[in-house]
């Protein structure tokens, strides 16, 4: 069996999308059980000292520091499409390149717990 | 709010990347946060892969029960699925103001990725293609016979969707095992046949007064098609046996005494594990090979074994090109014919042996046990 793997938006054109990357698990209070759809995880922040640009992401009573990588090799976002009824090929699925991620902000230090800014709807479970 | 997952653009992957010192953003969930397992994360191991792929160049091979492997162009790849232990949150392109405007810059999560794809460049599997081509093998007067099915022959797209292979690379196996496209179909032409055609050739040019060095290719098809012979097959045998010189307004083509050589030596001793007395070969493969033809037993490299059986020395056809491909399986029938080799008789045996990553010296290391009793003594190799 053969899979085409097609690619309409060609060299130029690639979306580029992102990554936020954490150690560990982000967590709902167990009253939001399922529903985190457009529930909001924290607040991304950037500084800067001397050489470098630093993030910060607070989650919950959490506070995450970490800093931009752009990936040695880049990612590609694949789409599985189902073949639609009646089509040409008999194949059940075909593959789509829908964007690129050449970057990701990676937070890998230990969280620092913010005792005077509890918040009430995430909390974050350290590792 | 439910989107057309075709077009998602409204992530903040972009204001996400460029946020700047003293700023901030909000990072959410996306209305449609969820497993979408239809989305997998590919990991390109190179520019010139990433090229293929965002041309479109790339197919993924493989039958049910194989493992799949991603082929461009020219080369293969495993493809390996490795997790992660961390949190690593996808976020789309676009604009997540334009679809639910708030006061605050916002970046939505899609999707929490559980790992990603990797490629590892692979050989290509290429044994099973001879399996599939010995099924039928091709005889000139197949014609004739009433079997006319297409079962057990394949096209080139049959054998696309069954060989985990580039273009490149299948083209290439094709080569090595002499086939030819006849009706559409790739064949491998039956050795009986083979020998017919080329002796056809070879009397022609006596009659005819051809010179080897130069048969004009369209007076070779046409005397051989008024003998009955399928002008694609005379060809084949042309290509198979010869190398063609392009030269002014013929196409001439220049036979190989090698090639024809190893062919009658073939002839003689049959099919791998034929063999016989030394002496007896020479003589039966002078008889054979055409008068002037220089022939010597170092053409016939990677092709005979010889054995000491009590005071003679005896022959036996034992053709590299009818080995596994796949250095386990390679190494197995070798050291299943032999158990231990010096390193000049396994060497023609082994060197066509090709695994992205390792080296020859490699995989002889991985593969078998080298004994040398001194620093004169040549090695000895047996299995591990």
């Amino acid at each position: 069996m053969e899979i085409k793997v097609k690619c309409n938006c060609g060299v130029e054109n690639c979306s580029e999308w992102a990554i936020l990357e954490l150690q560990g698990v982000v967590e709902s209070q167990p009253s939001i059980a399922n529903q985190i759809q457009g529930l909001e995880i924290g607040r991304l922040c950037c500084s800067s000292s001397s050489s470098q640009v630093n993030y910060t992401f607070t989650v919950g009573y959490h506070e995450l520091s970490g800093t931009k990588v752009s990936l040695k090799k880049p990612l590609l976002v694949l789409k599985k499409n189902k073949q639609e009824e009646g089509s040409v090929s008999n194949n059940e699925v075909d593959l789509e390149v829908i964007g690129i991620i050449r970057h990701k902000i990676l937070f890998k230090n230990r969280p620092k717990a913010i005792i005077s800014r509890p918040q009430v709807k995430d909390k974050k479970a350290s590792d | 709010m439910a989107t057309n997952k075709g077009d998602i653009n409204d992530g903040g992957a972009e204001s996400f990347l460029t946020l700047g010192p003293d700023n901030s953003v909000t990072v959410r969930y996306h209305p449609d946060f969820g497993p979408h397992s239809d989305l997998i994360l590919l990991e390109v191991p190179d520019d010139s892969v990433l090229n293929d792929l965002l041309r479109g160049r790339v197919t993924i091979r493989g039958q049910f029960d194989e493992d799949a492997v991603l082929c461009t162009p020219s080369s293969t790849y495993a493809m390996k699925f490795v997790g992660t232990s961390n949190s690593v949150f996808l976020i789309p392109p676009g604009n997540p103001n334009l679809s639910d405007p708030q006061p605050n810059p916002l970046v939505s999560v899609l999707k929490l990725a559980p790992g990603n794809v990797e490629l590892v460049l692979t050989a290509p599997r290429l044994d099973k293609l001879r399996f599939l081509l010995m099924q039928r093998l091709y005889k000139i007067d197949e014609e004739d016979e009433e079997d006319c099915s297409s079962e057990g022959l394949y096209t080139w797209h049959d054998l696309i969707c069954s060989i985990q292979a580039s273009d490149e690379e299948l083209r290439e196996g094709l080569k090595f095992l002499s086939a030819v496209e006849i009706n559409g179909f790739w064949r491998i032409v039956h050795p009986k046949s083979v020998n017919m055609i080329l002796t056809m050739v070879l009397t022609n040019s006596v009659l005819h007064d051809w010179s080897l060095d130069a048969l004009v290719e369209e007076e070779v098809l046409s005397v051989l098609e008024s003998d009955g012979f399928n002008t694609t097959i005379v060809k084949h045998c042309l290509e198979t046996f010869g190398t063609k010189n392009e030269n002014d307004n013929s196409k001439l083509w220049g036979l190989d005494k090698k090639r024809i050589a190893v062919h009658f030596a073939k002839q003689v001793l049959g099919s791998n594990g034929g063999k016989m007395r030394l002496e007896i070969f020479i003589e039966k493969w002078m008889r054979n090979v055409q008068k002037g033809t220089p022939f010597d037993l170092n053409m016939l490299e990677g092709e005979v074994l010889y054995e000491t059986i009590g005071a003679e020395t005896w022959i036996k056809a034992f053709s590299v090109a009818d080995l596994p491909l796949t250095p386990d399986a390679r190494f197995s029938v070798l050291f299943k014919e032999r158990a231990k080799w010096a390193w000049k008789d396994l060497e023609p045996y082994v060197r066509d042996l090709r695994v992205p990553g390792i080296s020859s010296e490699g995989l002889l290391i991985k593969y078998t046990r080298r004994v040398q009793p001194n620093a004169d003594a040549e090695p000895i190799f047996s299995a591990r």
